[in-house]
């Protein structure tokens, strides 16, 4: 019900949107809000605030970029169909890798060792020429044509974008209603209990990140599909704090907010520089979690909703 | 190698010279007990005993720094804790640890999965699965089945101490280490209290740390008693009401309960 309610003028955007629209503000803000969606989902069901988000779509992002169709000769060209699998399955289990190094770390130890691993893969990127092609990384690599539609034409590519947003929305939504999603919350709520039911925790957390690798993977392909190229800077501190950005701001207790945070996001970032200098945009930015952190601990989804829930509740007048 | 007869196998609890050290002091020290199957044992000792750490070494909880714990005849003193359990092991703890973000009956129906196995499927449940109508009963048997889709955060005190319990009945346990059941139970519950542990089946070894002399000696059958990190007495109800040694530390020295 509510879902349909945040659906329904999305899928009919291509009506009146114009590709600009439809490809740079909403697919844009789609698809990283993917990614941050699975940032978000670490945040509230496992309560580790992860910066290795932006890694896991770039091992995604590179995947298809070196077996799939690009501009700089570096790695295989294989068809879509095996190309599309393997880069979520490379995603997923980068996921699980993060999850076994940092499944002891909670809070700052967390934050800190998630980010020491997407620093150090930055750097093994820019590095590594043999397949990641350093510093250049991949360019011209194009969405392929699937059962006849040419996904790189504006509204195919927009309804793909939304289409995956909203299956990872499900996914999510039904993930931690079951038996293992379920567990990742006790191990959030009470680590030492779930021993003392007889659950092992290391297990819990790793699946929990390989879901969440798993899904930030799919926000990963979007994405470069979208940039169409990849290189070390798409891995770099600024798209790692992008994504986090974006969860802050849309709230990190509900998987909406990650949506809700693109989309503020984007739009920010492609209209302030009608209004200020390209330079001043990490400032304004900045000013812009500054408030949400200070007025809105639980994002604008969390703002949204109190004022709803104001407003509904608010009594009719007393007869005294 | 030839099949010898262990005698030791009778017992549900056998530790011997445990002991748990915290930099230089030792919690728990040189703690030998036997507990039969079925038996009752109740923990007495003034706070600072060692009780609760005796209760995390023999959980895994805590590492023993000395000694062998065997359950059930099985030497199980490096297992890690998950599998205690598995083998028929459970424990509830003196300051509940719950799962505040769940529902009493997704709480209760990890419990069952726990040891039954099954957290790990990743598919939404259906409505007819077995854990969860077993989830149901125990909550029919903890006295909270009226509360069922609460969050766990929103349950009363007295109501978390029967979640605590119900959640460690779960997929018949062999033995129960109950950690103060009674801590924080208003005078009208504790009989409630006293009465489920009645209740249990006689097949289950209970040992319990309880300061409530009144439930502690009613529901068991054997008691010890914890001094300083030692044992001090151990013998019936009333050979321990009687014992001068316990009355020194214990009955004398016990203030504002």
């Amino acid at each position: 019900m509510r879902t349909a309610f945040y659906l329904l003028p999305l899928a009919m955007a291509p009506l009146f949107a114009n590709d600009f629209w439809l490809v740079q503000i909403l697919g844009r803000a789609l698809s990283l809000g993917v990614i941050a969606l699975s940032l978000t989902f670490l945040a509230a069901y496992l309560g580790v605030v992860s910066f290795a988000q932006t890694t896991m779509a770039g091992v995604a992002g590179y995947t298809v970029a070196y077996f799939g169709p690009n501009t700089v000769d570096v790695g295989y060209e294989l068809p879509f169909y095996v190309i599309l699998p393997l880069a979520m399955i490379m995603a997923t289990l980068s996921g699980a890798l993060i999850g076994l190094i940092a499944r002891r770390s909670q809070g700052i130890y967390a934050i800190m060792i998630t980010l020491a691993i997407a620093v150090a893969f930055f750097y093994f990127t820019r590095q590594n020429y043999s397949v990641f092609n350093g510093w250049t990384g991949f360019s011209g690599l194009r969405a392929p044509d699937i059962a006849g539609i040419n996904l790189r034409a504006p509204v195919p590519f927009y309804l793909l974008c939304l289409g995956v947003a909203a299956l990872s929305l499900v996914l999510v939504n039904g993930f931690i209603k079951s038996p293992l999603g379920l567990t990742i919350q006790a191990v959030r709520d009470e680590p030492k209990r779930v021993l003392a039911i007889g659950i092992p925790t290391t297990p819990v957390i790793v699946a929990a990140y390989a879901f969440a690798g798993f899904i930030a993977g799919s926000g990963g392909i979007l994405n470069i599909w979208l940039q169409e190229r990849i290189s070390s800077f798409s891995v770099g501190l600024g798209p790692i704090v992008d994504i986090l950005v974006i969860a802050v701001i849309g709230g990190l207790k509900h998987p909406i907010g990650a949506f809700i945070g693109a989309i503020a996001f984007v739009l920010l970032d492609t209209f302030a520089v009608d209004f200020i200098d390209r330079e001043r945009f990490n400032t304004l930015i900045g000013l812009v979690l500054l408030a949400i952190i200070m007025g809105a601990p639980d994002g604008l989804h969390g703002l949204a909703k109190s004022w709803l829930s104001r407003s509904a509740k608010r009594p009719a007048k007393i007869k005294t | 190698m030839p099949v010898s007869y262990d005698h030791k196998a009778a017992n549900a609890l056998e530790i011997q010279g445990v002991g748990r050290r915290f930099g230089g002091f030792w919690a728990v020290k040189d703690v030998s007990l036997t507990v039969r199957p079925g038996e009752r044992r109740a923990v007495l000792g003034p706070n600072g005993a060692g009780k609760t750490t005796l209760f995390n070494v023999l959980t895994g909880d805590l590492v023993t720094s000395a000694g062998t714990i065997r359950m059930d005849g099985a030497d199980v003193t490096q297992m890690p804790m998950h599998k205690r359990i598995k083998g028929g092991l459970r424990r509830t703890y003196q300051h509940a640890h719950l799962f505040n973000g769940l529902t009493v009956r997704d709480s209760l129906f990890l419990s069952v999965c726990g040891v039954a196995g099954g957290w790990q499927r990743f598919m939404p449940l259906r409505l007819n699965d077995g854990a969860v109508a077993k989830a149901e009963t125990l909550a029919q048997l903890s006295g909270l089945s009226a509360e069922l889709d609460r969050e766990v955060a929103n349950l009363s005190h007295g109501q978390r101490r029967q979640l605590e319990i119900g959640m460690a009945l779960a997929e018949n346990p062999k033995m129960l280490l109950l950690d103060e059941p009674a801590a924080g139970l208003s005078p009208s519950e504790r009989p409630r209290l006293a009465e489920l542990l009645l209740s249990l089946p006689k097949h289950i070894t209970i040992i319990l740390i309880e300061h409530d002399m009144d439930i502690a000696l009613k529901t068991s059958d054997s008691v010890s008693v914890l001094h300083n990190g030692q044992l001090l007495a151990e013998g019936t109800p009333e050979n321990i009401m009687s014992n001068e040694a316990v009355h020194k530390v214990y009955m004398g020295g016990a203030h504002g309960h």
